[in-house]
């Protein structure tokens, strides 16, 4: 990297340390992106916090603010222990009979009808795959496209083109999961009941080893018990920085309350022991009809 | 024990949220209320802020910052993130006291964190120019094209002290980076 070229990119990190960054700038700072500017910008957004706090002349934080944030605080974590524990608990009731021996990591409920129906559906995704290749620019490569998905659009455009589009769009944020590895994992996922099509945006989520493990998409809707969501379809990243992801529900979702991204074996799995959650995205909005 | 607010959180431990904002809700409200100006919004931003030290404290690394260095990152990304959606500008009539104002608030034992007394300290030891571009931009908010139309400074100078003065800033904390830059000179 040339010295002007240096400049520009720390002008630039130095900016979205301080003041965020516009949609068009942040693109130039992804394409000038040297592998290590995310690293940059975390040292640099923690010296810039650093000095914001310097000479900082405290103000006691208001007794009715206080209030309220203790109960948001209680309301998280009685969410978070929701989200875990009961939105989504070990799903055993299905297959509790069944032997767990089989399971890679031992302790699993994936059971010989797991593993056959996991068999099929790998089956089925060989053939889905077969008969939709190539996929459109897409960054990963066993995610069916929506079935009538123009092949000229990336899946960033029709991302773009439902939310400016589709009316009753569900958006969620998503946040980390329970790999102690992934410390950041943010994007969203948008969804449709009525094109039964969505995508995800995410960024934070590594290249995986696709010989062994790939991710996979789970979605918790209004017509599923929790212990068996919708499979979304696996998918793999090929590399780091952000991507945007056609879902490929398996079964119709209708009024998707959270979804989920684990890591499972290659070719995904029927049901997941959720040993790996890596992303969780908790439905908080639905888009108004555009205008 | 300070250090371990976040790890209890972590841990799904409610009486953390209470100490955490005995220890650290002042910081945030001060911080909310630099940036924002504005009462009601600071108020909404906090309860945001709070909402994502809960959801972040997981990812609180000691050995790369204090907890209020952290605490006050993610602060400042909630902020920015408001403020980019709002007009909001150091008022004009303000404009004045902020230009004239001394740096000496280091000196005084007012800092909120051993870090802040260090980032205080390697602000001491830049130039003038560069002291007062980061006080400009990161402490009192303004735009680094407001800070050259108050200043008189070029545009790009007023880039280029930013750029080497929060470089410098971060060595002097040793807050690391990739090196990607090799101009934390003074």
């Amino acid at each position: 990297m040339n010295e002007e070229t240096n400049d520009i990119l720390f002008d630039l990190l130095t900016k979205k340390a301080v003041y965020g960054l516009e949609e068009a700038e942040q693109g130039h700072l992804d394409d000038l992106d040297a592998g290590t500017a995310e690293m940059e910008f975390r040292s640099l957004e923690l010296a810039v916090a650093a000095i914001s706090t310097v000479g900082l002349e405290e103000e006691a934080l208001p007794f009715h603010l206080r209030s309220k944030i203790i109960e948001d605080g209680e309301h998280h974590f009685a969410e978070a222990r929701t989200l875990v524990s009961e939105l989504w608990p070990p799903a055993t009731s299905r297959l509790s009979s069944v032997s767990e021996k089989d399971d890679v990591s031992g302790g699993s409920w994936f059971g010989w009808f797991g593993w056959a129906a996991a068999a099929m559906a790998c089956i089925a995704l060989a053939l889905n795959l077969w008969f939709t290749r190539p996929q459109p620019s897409v960054e990963v490569a066993q995610n069916k496209p929506p079935v009538d998905t123009p092949r000229s659009l990336s899946p960033s455009e029709l991302r773009d083109q439902m939310l400016k589009a589709a009316t009753g769009t569900i958006k969620a944020a998503w946040t980390i999961g329970n790999v102690k590895e992934l410390t950041q994992v943010v994007g969203d996922v948008v969804w449709s009941d009525d094109s039964q099509k969505g995508y995800m945006r995410l960024q934070g989520l590594p290249a995986n080893d696709v010989a062994k493990e790939t991710y996979q998409l789970w979605i918790f809707d209004k017509t599923q018990d929790a212990a068996t969501p919708i499979d979304g379809g696996t998918f793999d990243v090929k590399s780091d920085g952000e991507v945007v992801i056609p879902i490929n529900a398996k079964l119709k979702a209708q009024g998707p309350q959270m979804f989920a991204i684990t890591i499972e074996k290659p070719g995904g799995v029927v049901v997941s022991k959720r040993g790996k959650i890596a992303a969780i995205a908790k439905v908080e909005t639905q888009t108004k009809p555009t205008a | 024990m300070t250090q371990a607010i976040l790890q209890r959180i972590t841990d799904g431990d409610g009486s953390a949220v209470q100490d955490c904002l005995d220890k650290y809700g002042g910081l945030v409200w001060s911080i909310a209320r630099k940036m924002l100006r504005n009462s009601e919004d600071a108020e909404d931003a906090v309860q945001e802020i709070f909402v994502d030290i809960w959801k972040n404290a997981e990812r609180f690394d000691e050995s790369k910052s204090s907890e209020t260095t952290f605490i006050a990152m993610i602060a400042r990304r909630r902020l920015i993130d408001r403020i980019r959606y709002a007009t909001r500008r150091i008022t004009a009539e303000s404009l004045d006291d902020v230009l004239l104002e001394p740096f000496t608030r280091g000196d005084k034992d007012m800092q909120v964190s051993l870090e802040a007394g260090q980032a205080a300290e390697a602000m001491r030891n830049l130039r003038p120019e560069q002291q007062q571009v980061l006080r400009l931009s990161i402490i009192q908010g303004m735009s680094h094209q407001e800070i050259s139309e108050a200043t008189g400074m070029p545009l790009g100078t007023v880039k280029t002290h930013a750029r080497r003065g929060i470089l410098h800033v971060r060595e002097s904390l040793g807050l690391g980076g990739a090196n990607i830059s090799r101009e934390a000179t003074v």
